[in-house]
């Protein structure tokens, strides 16, 4: 809901994975990836990025094994991918996008393209960038404990849903 | 703006018209997000299913076009309804019965077929409108931006009147200022008939107490509006009154004014044009003179927020290269036109303009330094005046007898229809990310990476289907006036029959097409509403080329360093 479509994060997360050469290399010198990406349909905006799965389908679907779980998060080693694109195939989120690497190449001469993905911001010392730069704050890391909680109260309510709707059912058959 | 931007937080309903805050301001789009976050009621009035749509309780999709005939109906529903603030209407306010006779034939059953939206729902808005006891509206170009624009405006005004919804924290209505410091400039008097602080240049007492304050002799007569400018160059037979030279500041009317083979013609015709800026800009091509001024970041300033806030603003860099800031430019120019304007800084400009206006009197600088806003009026240079938050405190009004008139006026239909020939209505629209015609942020490489040239049409998905056209393809839109290249945007937030466009584009310059139809008050153009068509373009590898190729040649004819190497 809080989402505007503004799509800061977008750019937010190119500034924190590229760096801020960006700003000084010639302005097609550098490549603009972001690793979330902000959809937009009748009734909803939001940014959809890696959920960080437990048992990732685009870590099984890996031909050459470069996708890992660190630290809890899904990672790609980029220069272990071969740009098969089988993990965004796998993805059931579409979380996944295949890009061209402006700055390599593969054997043949053609440009090199990898899978890229949000890695939540590994090598950032204040965490997402996605998360700081976002005007209406949208965006909250989910952390393992905030998701056992969520579960809790989720299977509390079904249940109570549950009781209620036999017990109507009870009241029902009674009349 | 009658409230203080942060009002809008504790509104306890905004009534959001003809206002995308999402993709013009995203910063006051969060206090809107913040205002359901702390439990308001939203009712968004807009023909697209834009941000604010999403997260209202009501959206009104109305035709567009319309504006007057849905807010008519709205105040004809409060009152057949019993909804009034009798007490305030008593008080405060003057000509109720007139306009209840005009409102009277506005009935929502009446007005349904033409707004494309219920009578059930038109009541429904009105009672919410009227009954939340909070009830703050906030509109935006999609009211200013028609031939009929400052009728709407007095039609929400009276809405607000006859609810009472003047003069207390967190109601009022909001003009949510199309650009940065758009209110400066209005504040500074840079419009044709007031002078700094609105004081009227055919009052004159008014004329003489600027006359000694400068050591000139000043016209008593109301100047042009910019976009009268091509009619007084091309079409003024008197060549005494013709324009001669056009000094231009800030602006790109090449790229942002209707019409704009109109506008490039009399930039041609125009003996003489000066263009003051921070780039090159379209206009720059047609310029005789190029001042290159500083940018915000390398002058001290004071803004103007829409909500009458003034703020400093503070240079952070020095600037490079043969630059000079504005007030200098001025400066200079006024002192080889025969009177010397000698300023070392801006605080002592500022000194000058608090004391010529006495609404702004009492922000001094002392006061700008210590807190961060002061909203005007603010008369006192004591220190206890702090500004006004809100406008109307206590019901009072500007008007000699203090009160507010309600102003009936009937709808008329936008000038140019839909039609065999043209069957699309066509209205510009902004976009998060370019701001107003990027010069700017068109050199900000990361926005460009989002978006860039040629831009888009937005579109409904059916209105594609018809026309055989995919996402993304390059497509000729054409109106009455002219044409231009862009991508198509299927979209169902848009409404079978609209179409939409940004107009920063240089070759998706949606200008080429709109109508110079203005309001007879304002001078606005009717940027919201004109008849186009949607052409399909069969060779598309020809249409992208032709696209790249025209970029380059912008490009290279302003002088940037283009990557194919053309002349710089």
């Amino acid at each position: 809901m809080l989402c505007i479509g503004c799509r800061t994060c977008m750019i937010g997360c190119v500034v924190a994975h590229e760096g801020k050469h960006i700003f000084e290399v010639d302005p097609d010198g550098y490549d603009f990836h972001p690793k979330l990406k902000v959809i937009k349909t009748f009734n909803v905006s939001v940014p959809v990025q890696c959920k960080h799965c437990e048992a990732p389908a685009c870590m099984a679907a890996c031909k050459s094994d470069a996708i890992h779980i660190v630290n809890g998060t899904v990672i790609i080693r980029t220069e272990k991918c071969i740009g098969c694109k089988s993990c965004a195939e796998a993805c059931p989120f579409g979380a996944i996008q295949m890009v061209t690497l402006g700055s390599a190449r593969n054997a043949d001469g053609a440009p090199r393209s990898v899978a890229n993905k949000c890695d939540l911001c590994q090598d950032q010392p204040k965490g997402p960038a996605c998360l700081r730069v976002c005007p209406t704050a949208a965006l909250r890391l989910v952390k393992e404990e905030d998701l056992g909680q969520t579960l809790k109260n989720k299977r509390l309510a079904t249940l109570g849903l549950a009781l209620g709707a036999e017990a109507q059912k009870q009241a029902a058959i009674g009349a | 703006m009658s409230m203080g931007v942060h009002e809008i937080e504790d509104a306890a309903l905004l009534f959001v018209f003809g206002y995308n805050g999402a993709d013009s301001h995203p910063i006051v789009a969060r206090r809107i997000v913040r205002a359901k976050q702390k439990g308001a009621k939203i009712i968004c009035c807009d023909p697209r299913r834009i941000e604010t749509a999403r997260i209202a309780d009501m959206h009104l999709q109305l035709k567009g076009g319309t504006n007057l005939l849905l807010v008519n109906a709205l105040a004809n529903v409060i009152i057949e309804e019993g909804l009034c603030d009798d007490d305030f209407i008593e008080k405060h306010s003057t000509g109720f019965e007139e306009f209840k006779e005009v409102i009277k034939k506005y009935t929502p059953e009446g007005v349904a077929e033409r707004t494309e939206i219920s009578a059930g729902e038109i009541r429904k808005a009105a009672r919410m409108y009227a009954q939340s006891g909070r009830s703050m509206i906030l509109y935006g170009m999609g009211v200013c931006q028609f031939g009929q624009a400052v009728d709407v405006v007095k039609g929400l005004a009276n809405l607000a009147i006859m609810t009472g919804n003047f003069g207390r924290p967190a109601v009022g209505i909001g003009p949510v200022r199309g650009q940065n410091n758009v209110q400066g400039a209005c504040d500074m008097g840079a419009l044709p008939n007031v002078y700094p602080g609105y004081q009227s240049v055919t009052v004159p007492a008014i004329r003489e107490k600027f006359e000694k304050a400068w050591g000139v002799k000043l016209s008593d007569q109301p100047g042009i509006t910019l976009t009268n400018v091509p009619h007084h160059v091309l079409h003024e037979p008197d060549p005494k009154k013709r324009i001669h030279a056009y000094y231009i500041m800030g602006e790109d009317p090449a790229q942002s004014d209707p019409d704009l083979a109109e506008v490039r013609e009399s930039l041609e015709k125009c003996d003489f044009v000066i263009l003051q800026d921070i780039y090159m800009n379209k206009t720059g091509q047609y310029a005789d003179v190029i001042l290159p001024a500083t940018g915000w970041c390398e002058h001290d300033a004071v803004y103007s927020c829409c909500d009458r806030g003034f703020q400093k603003a503070r240079k952070l860099i020095e600037p490079t290269g043969d630059v000079k800031r504005d007030w200098e430019i001025i400066g200079l120019i006024s002192k080889a036109m025969g009177r010397p304007m000698e300023y070392t800084n801006t605080v002592q400009i500022w000194n000058e303009v608090i004391d010529l206006c006495p609404g702004f009197m009492g922000a001094t600088d002392e006061k700008l330094e210590k807190n961060a806003c002061i909203q005007w009026p603010c008369r006192s240079k004591e220190e206890h005046d702090m500004g006004t938050v809100f406008l109307h405190k206590d019901g009072k009004f500007a008007h000699p007898d203090g009160k507010a008139k309600f102003a009936p006026s009937e709808w008329r239909p936008p000038q140019e229809l839909e039609n065999e020939e043209y069957p699309l209505s066509f209205s510009t629209v902004r976009e998060v990310g370019h701001y107003s015609v990027r010069t700017m942020s068109g050199n900000c490489r990361t926005l460009r990476n989002l978006e860039d040239e040629p831009g888009w049409i937005q579109m409904n998905p059916e209105d594609c289907g018809e026309l055989g056209l995919r996402h993304g393809e390059l497509v000729k839109v054409r109106s009455k006036r002219g044409y231009c290249i862009t991508r198509c945007l299927p979209t169902e937030r848009v409404k079978k029959g609209a179409t939409y466009m940004t107009y920063q584009w240089w070759i998706g310059a949606c200008n080429e097409l709109t109508i110079g139809n203005l309001d007879p008050i304002s001078k606005t153009p009717e940027y919201k509403y004109c008849a186009c068509r949607v052409e399909k373009i069969e060779d598309q590898a020809w249409a992208e080329k032709h696209v790249r190729e025209e970029y380059e040649e912008i490009r290279a004819n302003m002088g940037i360093q283009t990557k194919g190497g053309r002349a710089a």
